[in-house]
């Protein structure tokens, strides 16, 4: 796989699973539960 | 009217679920990776995720915001801000309707596809290869030469057509309760199955070529418009915005439930779909210009001929696994049009109907899904990709970007972005600042007419659309039918008036 590939691959990984990540780890903290 | 009114998701992970499955749709495994592969790989990725903070999640904020602050669908949201701008949220809403008519025949193909898979009906090995392309075109559409003939029509799309449908009622006949929980089970089970047709594509010869198209960079078309008007109408299509249905979705979020978060994070997760469904389709493009020696130019990799030729191709060609890959990536389209179809008719137009003239939901449902079926037979002609095409260019493009842009101003400086903001703040963890109403305000708005210039008046108005001579015109008549039915709705009496 070429450089620019993987580096592609780091820049979404990065945006779209910390970006979730932090979603995440907010829900139940005054704005509603995954349940409510 | 009453029981509508106090509808909401059982649980907020309905609503994610809900939201997610209308965001994810066909254009996520057909559009996107082949955005990125031609408007500069990791070139188009920055512009995309440029475009979704400053409208894509900013639009889709407003929506849920909006739908939440008055409790309303799409048409009763622009009636409480003013009377005269009730038409705004119809139009959307009109759109709604006929996309839905359409979008079900691409799930009717998809349903005959699931079976022929079963059997390889187009043929295996090389052989199959060859002959995929004729057994879409030829065999199950019998393709005439022009929108002009539309031939008889193709009773095995019509019976696939009546079957998701009659699912389409099954699931929202009930109302939004049934949505949260079908959605669920959908979205978890499309998410299981992109993953295993992503192992699948992933391990087969060539696919790590076929990656490197997809996720090459070129920087240098960050300097021109066409990368920004490639990621902001991707945007705009994916996340199921201007359609009507995300206002509908925001009502029925529980009064508590974090609106910001809900937003962010069905955003990030269409775009994760889409970003591992371009693993899938260019890992597969890979193995298939390996194994039959052929150029990435020799190869569809977008639209309809990337989900009913290329991949049939690609699965023909397979050493292993062939039919179980094929039924698997076949469900796994329907599944994910499924969640968008019954979103576009619940949300879409049901809710506005029962919210304004106070009709039985299961009455409209029924009708709803009866009329979107007799109009989709148009569709099942042998003329109807023609007809798909132009009315597809109509409402999932110029009727979506216009509606988007008027709503959004008349939100931002008629209903007043601040008030918005405060409200959604007033609910969420995450607060957004001042920064949010510039981007309702002038960004959005700006950004959509942006595209639909470029993307749409300045090609449209220069060569007709498709190639389809004065047939194109087709699309200025479908405009003006949308914008005249948002204003004969507006002006007829709701129950409460008659009353």
């Amino acid at each position: 796989m070429t450089p620019a590939a993987i580096g592609s691959i780091i820049f979404m990984a990065v945006i779209l699973i910390g970006g979730l990540a932090f979603c995440f780890s907010r829900i139940g903290k005054g704005g509603g539960e995954w349940e409510d | 009217m009453e029981e509508v009114v106090r509808e909401k998701f059982l649980k907020r992970r309905h609503l994610i679920f809900a939201a997610i499955g209308s965001a994810i749709g066909l254009g996520n495994v057909w559009r996107f990776p082949y955005m990125c592969y031609q408007y500069g790989g990791a070139a188009f990725l920055v512009a995309y995720i440029i475009g979704l903070f400053v409208i894509g999640i900013p639009w889709l904020l407003t929506e849920f915001g909006m739908g939440h602050y008055f409790q309303k669908g799409a048409p009763g949201v622009f009636r409480k801000i003013g009377k005269k701008w009730e038409w705004v949220g119809w139009f959307p809403s009109v759109s709604a309707f006929i996309i839905d008519t359409y979008y079900c025949v691409i799930m009717a193909w998809t349903l005959i596809y699931m079976f022929s898979s079963m059997t390889l009906a187009w043929g295996a090995g090389a052989a199959g290869a060859q002959q995929a392309g004729d057994y879409f075109f030829k065999t199950v559409l019998r393709l005439s030469d022009s929108p002009g003939t539309l031939g008889g029509l193709n009773w095995p799309i019509v019976g696939a057509l009546a079957f998701t449908w009659i699912v389409i009622y099954l699931v929202i006949y009930r109302g939004a309760e049934i949505v949260g929980k079908v959605s669920q089970v959908v979205m978890t089970l499309s998410w299981i199955l992109i993953l295993a047709i992503l192992i699948r594509s992933l391990t087969l010869p060539g696919a790590v070529d076929g990656l490197n198209y997809y996720l090459d960079i070129d920087w240098s078309v960050l300097k021109g418009p066409d990368v920004w008007f490639a990621a902001f109408s991707q945007i705009a299509f994916s996340l199921s915005v201007g359609m009507a249905g995300m206002y509908a979705y925001g009502r029925f979020i529980a009064k508590k439930s974090d609106i910001t978060n809900n937003t962010v994070i069905t955003s990030l997760c269409d775009t994760s779909f889409a970003f591992l469904a371009g693993f899938a389709v260019f890992s597969t493009v890979g193995y298939i210009m390996q194994a039959m020696g052929v150029s990435l130019q020799d190869v569809t990799i977008a639209g309809i001929g990337l989900a009913f030729v290329t991949y049939p191709v690609g699965i023909s060609l397979m050493p292993a696994l062939n039919q179980l890959t094929g039924v698997l990536f076949f469900l796994m389209f329907w599944l994910i049009g499924l969640s968008s179809a019954y979103y576009l008719a619940y949300a879409g137009y049901i809710v506005p109907l029962v919210d304004k003239f106070g009709w039985n939901r299961k009455k409209v449902a029924f009708w709803g899904c009866l009329i979107g079926f007799l109009i989709g037979l148009l569709y099942c002609t042998q003329g109807g990709l023609y007809w798909l095409d132009i009315v597809d260019r109509t409402v999932a493009f110029y009727t979506l970007l216009i509606g988007g842009a008027i709503a959004s101003l008349v939100v931002g400086w008629v209903f007043g972005a601040r008030k918005l903001r405060e409200h959604v703040n007033a609910t969420s963890d995450i607060k957004v600042g001042p920064w949010m109403d510039i981007l309702i305000k002038i960004v959005v708005p700006v950004g959509l007419v942006f595209v639909v210039i470029y993307g749409g008046f300045m090609q449209d108005l220069k060569k007709p659309y498709g190639g389809y001579g004065g047939w194109s015109n087709f699309i200025w008549i479908i405009l003006l039918v949308v914008l005249i039915a948002s204003f004969v709705l507006q002006r007829m009496k709701s129950k409460k008036e008659e009353e």
